[in-house]
């Protein structure tokens, strides 16, 4: 049926119908999908802290978040009079546009493998077959954070110039062990390419999951991806309770809004990366098996990948709840001292089981024995890597100190 | 005689590129920027009426010379632009538009990986300007103009004529497509038809294959391990010694 109504098309056109229905699936779907999210984070929230959550508009307040959009578009749309104008509107728009932008890459149901653009199969993807895959969503998620710190500066205010400059240290440190986290995946698939991937997963089983071979990898990727996220533990540039509203204090209406929008398409996107690199994507043992080609079983697997994406959001948004927000010297010892050797210890296990050959499941004994190291050297007394922050002595200077030292 | 026929229209561009970046150039007195700005701009049309067309499709040609444009003239205002942040943000668009001709040119990797490390390092840049630069109403304004504006620019534009005048010798022997043998005063065209590297030890089967992420890691760890080995090793000594530098804990600070 799509293939006779693109064939009214003329000749030039004819590529460009599908993608363009893609993006705008895509981009309505995910509309509707942040606005109510934010339902579900207030609801969840409310639980969690045993309170009711929103319950007026609508019932059991389903209609919040169009009240919500619609009191966000009403609003009077303030530019105050010391930002810089240009800067201070172009940063929601970065911060939307990149988060979408990497959005691209990421496969949302069963990728058809011989995918033309003219002959009517929905492909399932915005940009299908792109070699690079991982490489294009950290070149991507790398410009995201211009976003906040244009943002941040444009603002003239000193509590979002404070929170910019956080958020400016926090992407590049965290942008490490995220690179690093999956660079075992490609090792293990031999591509970089997230379809590929996919497939090679939904080929091997429920038992070829890569969660088997690379549980350590797949908890660095989804700390380190909620930092790159700015997400609460890690939403230090924010920090409501030092910095006011950290970079976007001087922010207000839709531009505010946008910024959020690009917070929670960043979120989905974490959970769809989740899914498909370390949860076999839209693979589950039964109902939607890679040969199996029963009516619906398109959409039995793109539920499946759904509701695997979902479950992520869901604990992502419980996570906020749990761990209190680091402290910043925290943050950055995390991501410095922890996780990137972590990751990299990993990448070496990775190398080892290629090099000789070991079978591919020696890398989840490997996997723990580095978890169990980790935290042995963590929780012990007396630190052998980390030193303690002790109060600086005063300590006498120069040529004095031996005398005092007897 | 005869050279100065070939190279003489070089210098027609260059010397107007450099009255261009000097007129643009911040300064105390009032220097004709407008002036400046078309003269940058007829070193550009110059510039490209010199070089060959580029010989593919139109949507192709028209993304080169966005690019291409995009870089060399936001390349100009980073140089120009008085304030140091917006200097760095024209410098986010240089290395943007850069990958947009990488991209073009079948070198997706190269074009993520450049993204990927400089916009890190223009973030580090922009941390740096904050903190160091002076901010305006303070005393002074040293941070605002450049100290040899005249010199430095003819010497930066000395050097792009020598890489121009080997681009034009190479054009001249016939460089990768022969067929389109330049004209005195025009330069090579920029290359459609890709070619895989003569040198490598092993050149992909597929010719789909060029640029893609396997052939780049096989020339990468192939044909060039010693020139990466090298590289690797200058970045971790330099890292080592940053760690060795670098004040420990118990002396106070950190």
């Amino acid at each position: 049926m799509l293939e006779q109504i693109i064939n009214w098309f003329p000749e030039w056109a004819r590529p460009f119908i599908m993608p363009m229905l893609t993006i705008a699936i895509v981009l309505q779907v995910n509309l509707g999908v942040c606005s109510y999210l934010i339902l579900l984070e207030r609801k969840l929230s409310a639980w969690m802290q045993d309170r009711i959550g929103p319950n007026r508009v609508g019932p059991w307040g389903l209609l919040q978040p169009l009240a919500d959009m619609l009191k966000l578009l009403m609003k009077e749309d303030v530019i105050p009079g010391h930002v810089n104008k240009f800067l201070y509107v172009l940063a929601p728009g970065i911060s939307v546009f990149t988060t979408m932008l990497a959005f691209a890459v990421v496969p949302f149901g069963p990728v058809p493998s011989n995918l033309s653009a003219t002959d009517g199969q929905f492909p399932y993807i915005i940009a299908p077959g792109i070699d690079l895959g991982m490489v294009f969503i950290f070149a991507v998620g790398s410009l995201a954070v211009y976003g906040i710190i244009l943002g941040g500066w444009a603002s003239n205010n000193k509590y979002s110039a404070l929170g910019a400059m956080r958020a400016s240290a926090q992407v590049v440190s965290y942008e490490i062990p995220l690179g690093m986290s999956v660079i075992g995946l490609a090792l293990l698939t031999g591509s970089m390419s997230i379809e590929k991937i996919l497939l090679h997963q939904a080929n091997a089983g429920i038992w070829g999951w890569n969660i088997w071979f690379q549980p350590l990898a797949c908890v660095i990727f989804f700390a380190a991806a909620m930092a790159e996220a700015q997400r609460l533990p890690f939403d230090l540039s924010e920090c409501e309770q030092e910095l006011v509203g950290g970079w976007h204090t001087e922010y207000s209406g839709m531009k505010w809004a946008l910024f959020f929008l690009g917070e929670y398409t960043h979120v989905i996107t974490i959970s769809f990366l989740t899914s498909i690199l370390f949860f076999g994507g839209w693979h589950f043992p039964g109902i939607a098996e890679s040969d199996s080609n029963y009516l619906g079983s398109t959409l039995v697997k793109m539920l499946v990948l759904m509701t695997k994406s979902f479950a992520f959001i869901v604990v992502i948004q419980m996570l906020r709840w749990t761990i209190p927000r680091f402290r910043f010297d925290q943050l950055m010892g995390l991501a410095w001292k922890v996780l990137i050797p972590l990751a990299t210890l990993n990448v070496v296990c990775v190398m080892i089981v290629k090099q000789f050959h070991l079978n591919v499941w020696w890398l989840l004994p490997m996997s723990a024995l580095l978890c169990l190291g980790a935290g042995l050297i963590g929780t012990q007394a007396k630190r052998p890597f980390l030193r303690r922050a002790t109060p600086p002595v005063d300590k006498p200077h120069g040529h004095h100190a031996p005398a005092h030292a007897h | 005689m005869e050279w100065t026929e070939e190279n003489g229209l070089l210098l027609i561009p260059l010397g107007l590129g450099w009255l261009a970046v000097w007129l643009l150039m911040p300064s105390e007195r009032k220097r004709p920027r407008i002036l400046g700005g078309l003269a940058g701009l007829a070193a550009i049309l110059i510039m490209q009426m010199m070089l060959l067309p580029p010989a593919g499709d139109l949507v192709r040609n028209a993304l080169f010379f966005l690019f291409a444009a995009g870089s060399v003239i936001s390349a100009a205002l980073m140089i120009t632009d008085r304030n140091p942040v917006y200097s760095a943000l024209w410098f986010a668009l240089v290395t943007l538009s850069v990958c947009g001709l990488f991209l073009l040119n079948s070198a997706p990797f190269l074009a993520a990986a450049t993204i990927i490390v400089y916009a890190g390092a223009i973030i580090v840049t922009f941390l740096f300007v904050i903190m160091l630069a002076q901010q305006s109403g303070t005393i002074g304004n040293y941070d605002q103009q450049p100290l040899q504006p005249a010199m430095a620019s003819l010497g930066a534009f000395i050097l792009l004529g020598a890489l121009l005048f080997t681009l034009q010798e190479w054009g001249h022997i016939g460089g990768p497509d022969a067929s389109q043998h330049a004209m005195p005063g025009q330069f090579i065209t920029v290359p459609v038809e890709l070619q895989p590297n003569p040198l490598s030890q092993h050149p992909p089967d597929n010719p789909h294959e060029i640029g893609s992420l396997r052939v780049l890691g096989r020339s990468l760890f192939g044909d060039y391990l010693f020139a990466v080995e090298l590289a690797g090793t200058v970045l971790l000594i330099a890292t080592i010694g940053a760690i060795a530098i670098a004040p420990r804990r118990s002396q106070g600070t950190l």
